[in-house]
């Protein structure tokens, strides 16, 4: 049986910026049941192929906007919020990108909503090719 | 015959909602379809921008609209008090007040007459937006969740000091969580944790022993505004190092050690304390984890609260709320709206009506 996805099978690609594959990309929607500020994300940690990204490489993007890890910790604006249901995009920095053929992606979603006792982190996982 | 109405939390359709299935309007339609009347909202939930078009003509022109079209009455709003919005420190008593007014504003422009807060809420945030509360006429119900309970020092901290003469203080009320009468520990939790390796031997050891709590009597929690020692402590008075030590001596796995430590989450306290404290209850949660075929749920005495309930005259709502879907949401498409479907069937023939 197959649970319910969480990133968006047809996202994930390389970034090319004039002309040089700087890093990939993907989007994945929140393991939560309502929309958050971008202020209470503690990480975004990604793993691919057993390579755990460094955080300051890792940037999110949501309506149009993209703020790093760092920045996110005061993002609160109603505009810029991770809605419930809907994908953020992950932009990771990695000189030449991934390599054509099959992937594996662990991503750590780790946030900290005010009523609970302990934050909540959960990772998921996926097989991809690009 | 009993007058409690039935209603719905959006909470519960929250994975048709993520999946693209239903949108907030298809939501209501379902909702509507299962002969609820009573809606009660999460904006965070489903209003994108949040809480900007909340304040717009055009979104309560829409969602009025809504409410006649599927026959529909506001419940309750579900409030986040986020008051730890940064990572560096707790908002002021000034912004934690001025964030529950906000989330009083929203509800009366959508027609809420109360709105629910989280058991992390300081009690001087609610005694402080009680006159604005009376203002808008939207009272502040405090969740009473598992692990918390009524009758405990815990409630009885925020009656001392919101229980008393004066009209503004009308407007702090408690909202149990359905899931403090839980009989049972749900069994898709067991079998989630059976996927994960649990043994059959330590999943009887642990269901024995919440047995044995509902039978004497769970220890309650104590007030504290350290939800996590608080929480520690109450696990620890109702034995879960104990049973922890057991397991260990039968090898225990992840799987069992998960199921142990999910089963304080649950909660068994008398529906009498219904009938103790009807005079401050505003509306309620009726959670739910997994309904069966023949219209049982799997936890909660339904019809021991109804029963109470309709002997205290309560006239407010029971709104369902599913929570069994993040039991199976990682092995399969949880089925939420049939899940409510047949919820709504069990209340309606708890209820009679």
């Amino acid at each position: 049986m197959a649970g319910r996805p969480v990133y968006d099978a047809d996202s994930f690609k390389n970034v090319v910026e004039q002309g040089e594959v700087t890093g990939f990309q993907f989007a994945f929607k929140l393991q939560y049941y309502r929309g958050i500020t971008l202020s209470i994300i503690r990480d975004i940690a990604v793993t691919i192929d057993g390579e755990q990204i460094p955080r300051e490489d890792i940037c999110l993007t949501v309506n149009g906007e993209t703020f790093t890890l760092e920045e996110c910790r005061t993002v609160i604006s109603p505009l810029y919020r991770w809605e419930f249901g809907e994908y953020a995009l992950v932009t990771v920095k990695k000189q030449g990108g991934l390599a054509a053929g099959k992937h594996h992606i662990s991503t750590l979603q780790f946030i900290a909503p005010s009523y609970m006792p302990f934050p909540l982190k959960n990772t998921v996982d996926t097989d991809f090719e690009i | 015959m009993s007058d409690i109405k039935r209603g719905v939390s959006l909470y519960s359709l929250q994975d048709s909602y993520y999946m693209g299935d239903l949108d907030l309007e298809g939501c209501l339609r379902v909702v509507s379809e299962t002969g609820a009347t009573g809606i009660e909202l999460l904006a965070e939930e489903m209003v994108k921008q949040f809480p900007n078009p909340i304040y717009t003509e055009e979104f309560q022109n829409k969602w009025f609209g809504w409410m006649k079209k599927y026959n529909l009455t506001p419940t309750c709003y579900d409030a986040f008090l986020e008051n730890r919005i940064f990572d560096n420190r707790t908002l002021s008593l000034g912004e934690q007040v001025e964030m529950m007014q906000r989330d009083l504003k929203c509800a009366s422009l959508l027609g809420f007459k109360c709105i629910r807060t989280l058991v992390s809420t300081p009690i001087d945030v609610i005694e402080q937006s009680l006159e604005y509360a009376e203002q808008v006429g939207v009272i502040i119900g405090l969740e009473v969740h598992a692990p918390f309970s009524l009758n405990s020092t815990w409630a009885q901290g925020y009656l001392d000091r919101l229980a008393k003469p004066g009209s503004k203080y009308k407007y702090f009320a408690f909202i149990p969580d359905l899931g403090i009468f839980s009989k049972r520990i749900p069994d898709v939790l067991a079998d989630r944790c059976r996927r994960h390796g649990a043994k059959e031997e330590c999943i009887k050891v642990v269901d024995d022993a919440y047995a044995e709590r509902v039978e004497k009597g769970f220890t309650k929690i104590e007030y504290s505004l350290d939800l996590g020692a608080a929480n520690r402590a109450y696990r620890n008075a109702n034995g879960e190092e104990k049973l922890h030590k057991v397991l260990e001596s039968m090898g225990a796995g992840p799987g069992d050690y998960e199921y142990l430590g999910s089963s304080y989450t649950y909660s068994w306290s008398n529906p009498q304390d219904l009938i103790d404290n009807i005079d401050h209850i505003c509306h309620t949660h009726a959670k739910f984890y997994n309904m069966h075929e023949d219209y049982t749920e799997t936890a909660v005495a339904i019809d021991e609260v109804v029963a109470a309930y309709t002997k205290a005259g309560y006239t407010g709502y029971l709104n369902s709320e599913y929570e069994g879907g993040e039991h199976l949401r990682d092995v399969m498409l949880v089925p939420d709206q049939k899940q409510l479907a047949m919820h709504q069937e069990c209340l309606r023939r708890a209820i009679g009506r």
